[in-house]
């Protein structure tokens, strides 16, 4: 269940149109390390996870990412919003246009539309969290590089914010691991998936007070 | 859960895996609207990016 | 800034404080400063949305209560941005 608030999680006031930065930032709303595959990912990824604290995170984590994609959204509509044909022309926005017009539509920087693939969902949870973390990374770097790219404040401040929360989730992701790892035996983390094989009490009481 | 293991025991963390220190909770930025603008309220993890080395 | 834009953003940064805070106790159950923090953001950031629901549009549905006419609806869109 969600609840919608009419507003964004930080501001987005782009005075500016600029089609050539848009084209390069949808990549955050739809490409391989963007906002709609962090939201699907987390939010996918929870199910199978049997420690109820670390789907919280992934909850959580899942649903500021929807708060992201609604962002980006946004920064890529005001860089789009009020163009004139010259301006489509001469940014190489025209392929875009062409199929969209000036809607926002997830795809890669270079085109390529969003897929599942570019998210696991793997159903063991330090597999599974170990990717959200590289993701964390990944979605950093290009925030990195976007930030590059970027001249108009109007349009840093909202990307410095979304890079810094990339930091933030990693951490957390990290000590989500930890708390997945101070449940199994250390001296062997990879013996069983605990979200799927059973321990062996389990076999004679089938609520034997294990997480299985 | 039992206790989390102390992380200035680093070299006994069990190989063949990755871990991430505990972060502990000090305070909160004074000038919230300085967390707000830079994307976290906790002065630790203002990593920000700078784009240059030796900065 | 109007009222109305430095209530939106006071709002926010509660709402960001919380948020920060959220995932810190989701990994940090037992940190009694933090659920302090907590509380008292919590109760700030209720207090101001409902007060700017009053004032001028709800941000939320539970806030859109109204006598005469539905709000929510004419309420300005997230993505519209200051200049729109």
């Amino acid at each position: 269940m969600w609840s919608y608030e009419k507003r964004l999680q930080f501001p987005v006031n782009i005075k500016e149109p600029n089609a050539k930065l848009a084209q390069a930032i949808i990549s955050q709303y739809g490409g391989p390390d963007g906002e709609m595959g962090a939201s699907m990912r987390y939010l996918s990824q929870r199910y199978s996870i049997p420690y109820r604290e670390v789907a919280g995170v992934l909850t959580d984590i899942g649903t500021e990412e929807l708060a992201h994609l609604e962002m980006v959204a946004s920064i890529v509509h005001q860089l789009t919003r009020n163009l004139s044909m010259e301006e489509i022309e001469k940014s190489g926005f025209a392929n875009y246009y062409v199929d969209h017009t000036v809607g926002v539509w997830p795809q890669a920087a270079g085109g390529v539309p969003f897929n599942a693939c570019e998210f696991q969902v793997k159903g063991d949870p330090i597999t599974d969290l170990m990717e959200d973390m590289a993701a964390e990374q990944k979605a950093r770097a290009t925030y990195d590089n976007i930030l590059r790219l970027v001249k108009d404040p109007d349009v840093c401040e909202p990307i410095k914010f979304l890079r810094m929360r990339e930091v933030v989730h990693f951490q957390r992701f990290g000590e989500a691991l930890r708390m997945v790892q101070d449940r199994l035996d250390s001296r062997n983390f990879y013996a069983f998936n605990p979200a799927f094989d059973k321990c062996e009490s389990c076999d004679d009481k089938p609520d034997c007070g294990c997480d299985k | 859960m039992h206790e989390h293991w102390r992380d200035d025991n680093f070299e006994d963390f069990p190989i063949a895996m990755a871990y991430v220190p505990w972060q502990k909770f000090e305070r909160l930025y004074d000038d919230l609207e300085k967390g707000y603008c830079a994307g976290t309220v906790f002065p630790e993890l203002d990593k920000p990016f700078t784009g240059r080395r030796c900065v | 800034m109007g009222d109305r834009e430095q209530l939106l953003r006071d709002i926010g940064i509660a709402d960001f404080v919380l948020t920060e805070l959220v995932l810190y106790l989701d990994t940090h159950p037992h940190d009694c400063k933090a659920m302090e923090y907590f509380n008292h953001y919590n109760r700030i950031k209720l207090q101001m949305e409902k007060e700017f629901s009053q004032k001028y549009y709800p941000l939320n549905t539970r806030y859109a209560e109204s006598g005469k006419e539905w709000r929510w609806g004419a309420a300005p869109l997230p993505w519209e941005g200051a200049c729109a």
